[in-house]
């Protein structure tokens, strides 16, 4: 299998991709998978965020009309996926980080089918403060995580296991760190604004 | 100019703490990518919207997921100040020298004021309350719909800069 490996990253398209002094290589390819990282995580996200009640006026059947995005940066990273997996093709198949990616990326997409399933075609019905029902939205907070899992496992393939180990910790504690700030934000900018202004009802799925 | 610059813009505390610690650096370019996925999230689903997109949003119900793009936003120049200022860390130059001689971090500078100019001029031309005033399957005014497809561009030329920034080192 590794011999396998070695040959298509040896070859002439790989080598190219890797090595060419042109910006259109490897940087273009590195770029356009950010791109469809941001689509496909970024919209996906916002329709998670949606489900979890925020937004909560926010009609969520017209989201839907994004989820053809959602499906194009999915396929644009599938192309280019394979293509930068092409580069170090070794070395990548023996990083058990890889493996916890590809797995992750398997876990949202799942999830993400779910959750469309859920708001955009048995358009579950959402509570008195704007949320899907609590299965959907464990499904949801599952998606998140995956592409929390995913993005992070993806920048760290580059690591060494000492570095990653480390940095992964780091990042579980800044997650929480934001999470908290956020919270308190929240409380601080609605300070007030709770009791002045008539909350108007939230949107429903219908 | 020069000397001031060159010694404003170093921050050996930081290359410092990035050298101490295996972490700092993966750690920052991960949150980066997080920035980056709530700014294209949060700010890119309000300028499609605006483009025509998913009209049956009201924009005015869908502000409320703007926040989580300029958090996103936050996130990338925390971090991304930091991979600047403690360059040193990394690449054996001064982070002034870096800014001088990286025409992609010069462009995706430039591309960061544009899309800040870019936001005022949605304020300043009134557009910003013509788009609030818009109910669902309402199309928004032309200047606002260039306004938006700008923004979009604008981000997108950032993070395809941003990506090209090591080619030049």
């Amino acid at each position: 299998m590794f011999d396998v490996l070695a040959a298509i990253e040896n070859s002439g398209f790989a080598t190219w991709v890797r090595e060419t002094p042109s910006v259109l290589g490897y940087s273009t390819v590195l770029a356009l998978h950010t791109f469809g990282m941001s689509f496909l995580v970024g919209l996906s996200a916002m329709m998670a965020l949606r489900s979890l009640g925020f937004a909560r006026n926010l009609p969520l059947a017209p989201m839907e009309k994004f989820y053809p995005l959602v499906i194009a940066g999915f396929w644009v990273n599938a192309l280019t996926g394979v293509i930068l997996t092409m580069l170090a093709a070794v070395s990548l198949f023996r990083n058990p980080d890889f493996y916890i990616k590809l797995a992750a990326i398997a876990g949202a997409i799942v999830t993400l089918l779910m959750l469309h399933r859920e708001l955009f075609e048995q358009r579950v019905a959402l509570d008195s403060a704007g949320r899907a029902p609590l299965k959907t939205r464990i499904v949801a907070v599952a998606m998140l995580l995956f592409w929390t899992i995913a993005v992070s496992a993806g920048r760290l393939t580059a690591y060494s296991n000492y570095v990653r180990i480390r940095t992964v910790a780091a990042i579980v504690i800044a997650l929480a760190l934001m999470v908290a700030v956020r919270h308190v934000v929240a409380r601080v900018l609605s300070m007030g604004t709770q009791t002045l202004a008539p909350v108007a009802p939230p949107a429903t799925n219908r | 100019m020069e000397a001031f610059l060159r010694h404003w813009l170093e921050w050996p505390a930081v290359a410092a703490f990035i050298n101490a610690n295996a972490w700092a650096w993966p750690l920052c370019e991960t949150l980066h990518f997080f920035g980056i996925i709530l700014l294209i999230g949060g700010v890119g689903i309000f300028d499609l919207r605006i483009l025509g997109m998913g009209k049956g949003l009201p924009p005015e119900a869908l502000k409320r997921l703007l926040p989580w793009g300029v958090y996103g936003f936050i996130l990338c120049a925390v971090t991304g100040l930091t991979f600047v200022t403690g360059v040193r860390a990394n690449v054996p130059m001064s982070p002034y020298d870096l800014i001088r001689t990286d025409p992609w971090l010069q462009l995706k500078l430039l591309f960061i004021a544009l899309a800040g100019v870019n936001l005022v001029a949605f304020y300043a031309t009134g557009m910003a309350r013509r788009v609030d005033e818009l109910g669902a399957n309402d199309d928004a005014p032309g200047l606002a719909k260039a306004i938006a497809g700008a923004s979009l561009f604008l981000w997108l030329g950032v993070i395809y800069f941003g990506r090209l920034i090591p080619e030049a080192l």
